[in-house]
């Protein structure tokens, strides 16, 4: 290295940083030197400690080492910007403007004639059309509004000037169907432009390597870049007093409230997490009724509400202008919010990867650690956080394993590329196979989704009448403008329920609801969003129109989501606190805490020991109850719960519904279930899996459930299309209703394969329900007869979403129903 | 195939696992909301549906013609999905399916979608009757709206009812809802959905359970 600073190729950025009194970090420096070194790479940081610059500088010294811009002709006042260098892939679109700001900062300083500008579904139809025309020098966008790009005939063009591609927040889009959509478009932008480097930043994961791979593709090369690491987390939680005298199965509701607001008057500025929209409204409302001094100084955030009302709180937050701000996972990520000295957290984080996120958000004042603060929704979730911390203490971060080769995707972005100027299938596979999820794509998957698009099905069927993709002379391209509108409104593949725009009378639109929640009010019903009290009026053009209504009370929309399962590094932890709890050793406050009720558990039943595995038997007036305790997590227990329930029904004729929550599961039947001889009959051996698991799968339509997703992002069923009209109305079918129909018209389709792998693999996690029956099938099983639901159980008891398995005829078992003739009873059976 | 048997104003009704009902004094054979070409619509705008399904929706409608020995068949609306669906393939089906009746006379009464997909096309030998035309004490319909001039006879809603039993079981199936002045049919086409219909005290509901149909008492239900 030369010893004179000022004269190497990373002298401009060293001069810049020097200028406002920082110095680059070394790995920065790394990251420059690799860049101009023409090497891509996976950057891991912690938030807020200058990973954007270490990304952006490599391009900035780039084109900075080659000749200036000319110089500004006499009448223009302005060089026009540089063609599009740089594309900045963020998943959350809120984080656009805020980084699209970052990287503007040095520019001007540079004399750079850059552009920055984002395009994200809330960019504005004036700088989309200008888009169309010229990109800007630097877009920042979402892994969306990137393939809509793809989708442009003229795609080739727009990006043969293209250097780099920056992946943000990789581990976000990591694991999910977002990312596969993002390796296929990185694959199709460096072919592009074949010397094109992509970097990715990526916060802590327990498989950095792995994730270097899916974003590199099958290309040699490319290097970790290991940042700052997270300053020391420190993790909490209030306890309830009183633990005895809280209902130990129940939510805790809002009865926290007053430590929660203690904390809240405690700390300058502070963020509460919840892990669900629904929860958000609640404390929101909650809080401000404890302290309506503090309206106007507390807010809300999160995915639903419009965009404004989300820039005002950000805005806010960093200005320091906001006290406490109630949100979702919509502010886990991005830019820093400086003022932030506590994070508190509702309920369990489910994870250990996702606490520490949360936790970096606090304390970016200089000597000050990042502090979480748990809050229990119910007393058992104090174990977790126990356990949670014992993880970070360990350092064991989860790993996020890529998605393998869904076919979904493929099929949607073979419609993408012969939009964009179509393709020649030979070169088109080459590059599918070059990305790192579909490296071992089989030829014959391969036939099947290009027959797909083009035929509507196996090669030997032929439906005239469907032409999604058309081939002429080796070219396949899109030539049906009503396909080409359809598939550019669908693109993507987040999925949710229809959303209904919600909307003042007279007055601005506020944000979204499911279409499903505003189904259920009639007009006069209050509902609450956004943290206020509003009136249905009607529904219109698809849009729910409110006004504002006086007093606090309505009911609060859900949003569907998916829940989140325990991990498995979190679950060990668990099972590790539980087992010493048995012995009588109780560790730290939490579990100090929950002592009172894992005493009771033990009176009652027993606390399962390492190597061993709980059964409770129960009867109640409902039938007869099985729980079952493994601590594995919901998703590993929904698989377990219908393959066991499928097992102990082959025994002989019996019908379960099943519940899991992220300890255990439940089968609860009519009449006594024969676990004896079930259990003699190899119930929980790992033998004969490969048959009775798609067997199980099948019996409690876990699949055609999953086929949810698949059908969307393959085209078969459109999301909510605006404008649409009667003829978009023929076109609707449900799912569940395609999902019948492939399996008894097209069993071959491998769309069902691909549902029927991903319950498996992401939903369940065969890995580890593998692993799961492996354990469990060497442990010793305590079958406890108990006279009443323990402390572990009546969580389960009172869950109410149930699949059901069956080995009894459907006419059988209607004979023994009824048909609940008004809501009234629903209503008041959820009350007792 | 088990049969339910329902008395409505005096005539037998047979309420058929085949999702359509037989009027045993006149011999007629009612199905709703057959939807022809659905598949075939949904491919003609770029939606991948496999075929098979109105191939097997014909044999089914033949299956229950022969077993009743119906000597006319009443479609109570909604016979084809839409223009697009009207694809060669699909009319050459139903040709076919037709020529195998010969003795069957077929009457259509036409329903919001058949208005969109045009007149039946030649071929089929069907007449078409007005909605809400009188055969005492019945009504002939696609929407179930009361009439004055009798007990009406509808389609339309695709109607499903959801039950619920012991152990907190819940099964949604397709059903016959007879209320006091409108009886509505199942949904005969096999690509259709279900919409949840809420019986009032008084109806009387029949599901379709697999091969049987199974009427269902009305109650609290145990959620």
């Amino acid at each position: 290295m030369s010893a004179r600073r000022g004269a190497g190729p990373l002298a401009p950025a060293e001069a810049w940083f020097a200028g406002r009194g920082w110095r680059p970090f070394p790995f920065q420096r790394e990251v420059w030197s690799a860049y101009l070194a023409g090497e891509s790479g996976l950057i891991h940081a912690a938030t807020g400690t200058g990973k954007t610059y270490a990304a952006w500088w490599g391009p900035l010294l780039e084109r900075l080492a080659e000749p200036p811009p000319e110089p500004r002709r006499g009448g223009r006042k302005q060089p026009a910007a540089e063609p599009l260098r740089v594309l900045w892939v963020t998943p959350l679109r809120a984080l656009a403007a805020d980084t699209a700001a970052a990287l503007r900062a040095p520019l001007e300083e540079l004399g750079l004639p850059w552009a920055v500008e984002t395009r994200t579904g809330d960019t504005p139809a004036g700088a989309r059309a200008r888009q169309r025309r010229l990109l800007p020098t630097a877009l920042v966008t979402t892994p969306e509004s990137l393939t809509l790009l793809l989708t442009r005939e003229d795609a080739r063009e727009l990006f043969r000037e293209l250097r780099c591609v920056v992946v943000d927040e990789w581990h976000e889009l990591l694991g999910g169907k977002r990312g596969v959509q993002t390796e296929l478009a990185l694959a199709r932008l460096r072919r592009f432009s074949p010397g094109l480097r992509t970097w990715g930043v990526s916060a802590t994961l327990g498989n950095l390597e792995e994730a270097l791979r899916a974003l590199l593709g099958t290309g040699d090369g490319g290097r970790v870049v290991r940042g700052l690491l997270p300053k020391p987390v420190v993790v909490d939680a209030l306890i309830p007093d009183e633990v005895e005298r809280f209902p130990w199965a129940g939510h805790l509701g809002t009865r926290m409230l007053p430590q929660v607001v203690e904390a809240v008057e405690e700390a300058g500025t502070s963020l509460l997490f919840t892990n669900t929209r629904s929860q958000t409204e609640s404390w929101y409302r909650a809080l401000l009724e404890a302290r309506p001094d503090w309206a106007g100084a507390i807010a809300l955030h999160h995915g639903s509400l419009d965009r404004g009302a989300r820039d005002w709180v950000e805005a806010g937050l960093r200005e320091g202008r906001l006290k406490c701000v109630v949100a979702t996972s919509t502010l886990d990520l991005g830019v820093d919010f400086a003022p932030v000295e506590r994070v508190l957290q509702l309920g369990s984080p489910k994870g250990v990867g996702r606490l520490l996120q949360r936790a970096g958000r606090s304390g970016h004042s200089p000597g000050r650690e990042s502090r979480v603060t748990c809050i229990p929704t119910n007393v058992l979730e104090l174990l977790e956080v126990a356990a949670a911390r014992e993880a970070i203490l360990a350092g064991r971060v989860e790993s996020r394993p890529p998605a393998e080769r869904p076919l979904d995707v493929l099929v949607q972005h073979l419609v993408t590329v012969a939009l964009g100027g179509g393709f020649r299938a030979g070169e088109l596979l080459e590059e599918v196979r070059s990305t790192h999820v579909y490296r071992e794509l089989e030829d014959d998957e391969w036939r099947w989704a290009l027959d797909f698009v083009t035929r509507g099905g196996p090669a030997l069927t032929a439906y005239p009448e469907y032409s999604r993709v058309v081939e002429r002379d080796g070219c396949y391209r899109v030539e049906d403008p009503r396909i080409a509108r359809m598939h550019r409104m669908a693109v993507g593949t987040i999925v949710s329920d229809g959303q209904v725009q919600v909307r003042y009378l007279r007055g601005p639109a506020l944000g979204s609801v499911e279409e499903t929640f505003i189904a259920r009010l009639r007009p006069g019903d209050r509902f609450v969003f956004g943290g206020k009290t509003l009136e249905f009026v009607r529904v219109r053009d698809m849009k729910a129109w409110v006004r504002r209504a006086s007093g606090t009370r309505g009911t609060i929309p859900r949003w569907m989501g998916s829940r989140l399962s325990l991990s498995t590094e979190l679950a060990r932890a668990i099972r590790a606190r539980l087992d010493e709890a048995r012995r009588g050793e109780y560790r730290g406050p939490e579990m100090e805490a929950v002592r009172p009720v894992l005493e009771l558990q033990a009176r009652w039943s027993r606390i399962p020991a390492e190597g061993e595995l709980l059964v409770e038997r129960t009867r109640t007036r409902e039938g007869h109850h099985l729980f079952v305790f493994p601590f594995e997590g919901r998703l590993v227990h929904e698989g377990l719960a219908a393959l066991l329930a499928y097992r102990i029904s082959r025994v002989r004729p019996i019908s379960f519904t099943l519940a899991v929550n992220d300890y255990g599961l439940e089968l609860l039947s009519p009449g006594p279930a024969p676990l004896e001889e079930a259990l003699a009959a190899g119930l929980l051996s790992p033998h004969g899996l490969a048959e009775d698991v798609p067997a199980a799968l099948n019996a409690a339509e876990l699949a055609r459930r999953q086929f949810r997703e698949i059908a969307r992002v393959a085209g078969l069923v459109f999301p909510g299309y605006p404008r649409a009209g009667k003829s978009a109305r023929q076109l609707q079918a449900s799912s569940g209703l395609f999902f019948d129909v492939l399996q008894r018209y097209d069993p071959g389709n491998r769309l069902l394969d691909q549902a029927h792998r991903e319950v498996l693999e992401r939903q369940l996690e065969r890995s580890r329900l593998g692993r799961t029956l492996e354990r469990l099938s060497a442990e010793r099983v305590a079958v406890v007869e108990t006279r009443r639901p323990t402390p572990l159980a009546f969580p389960l008891l009172v869950d109410r979403a149930r699949q059901t398995v069956s080995s009894e005829s459907l006419a059988d078992r209607v004979r023994r129903m009824q048909l609940p003739l008004e809501r009234a009873a629903d209503r008041e059976a959820a009350a007792r | 195939m088990s049969d339910a048997v329902v008395e409505l104003r005096g005539e037998r009704l047979r309420l058929l696992p085949e999702r359509a009902a037989f009027w045993e004094g006149t011999g007629t054979l009612l199905a709703a909301d057959l939807h022809w070409g659905k598949a075939a619509a949904f491919r003609a705008s770029g939606v991948a549906v496999p075929g098979g399904g109105t191939a097997d929706d014909l044999a089914r409608l033949s299956g229950a013609l022969e077993r009743t020995g119906a000597r006319r068949l009443v479609l109570l609306g909604d016979l084809f999905h839409a223009r697009a669906g009207r694809t060669a393939a699909v009319l050459d089906a139903a040709r076919a399916w037709r020529a195998r009746h010969p003795a069957v006379e077929v009457v259509l009464v036409p329903g919001n979608h058949d208005r969109h997909a045009g007149p039946p096309p030649p071929g089929l030998e069907l007449r078409v009757v007005p909605e809400g035309t009188a055969e005492p004490p019945f009504v002939l319909a696609h929407h179930p709206e009361p009439s004055a001039a009798g007990y009406v006879l509808a389609g339309h809603l695709h109607p499903g009812v959801v039950l619920r039993g012991a152990a907190r079981m819940r099964q949604r199936l397709p059903c016959f809802w007879l209320g006091a002045e409108v009886g509505v049919l199942p949904a005969f086409g096999g690509f259709t959905g279900l919409a949840e219909v809420r019986p009032r005290g008084g109806d009387r509901v029949w599901v379709v359970a697999g091969e049987e149909v199974v009427e269902v008492p009305p109650g609290p239900g145990r959620a």
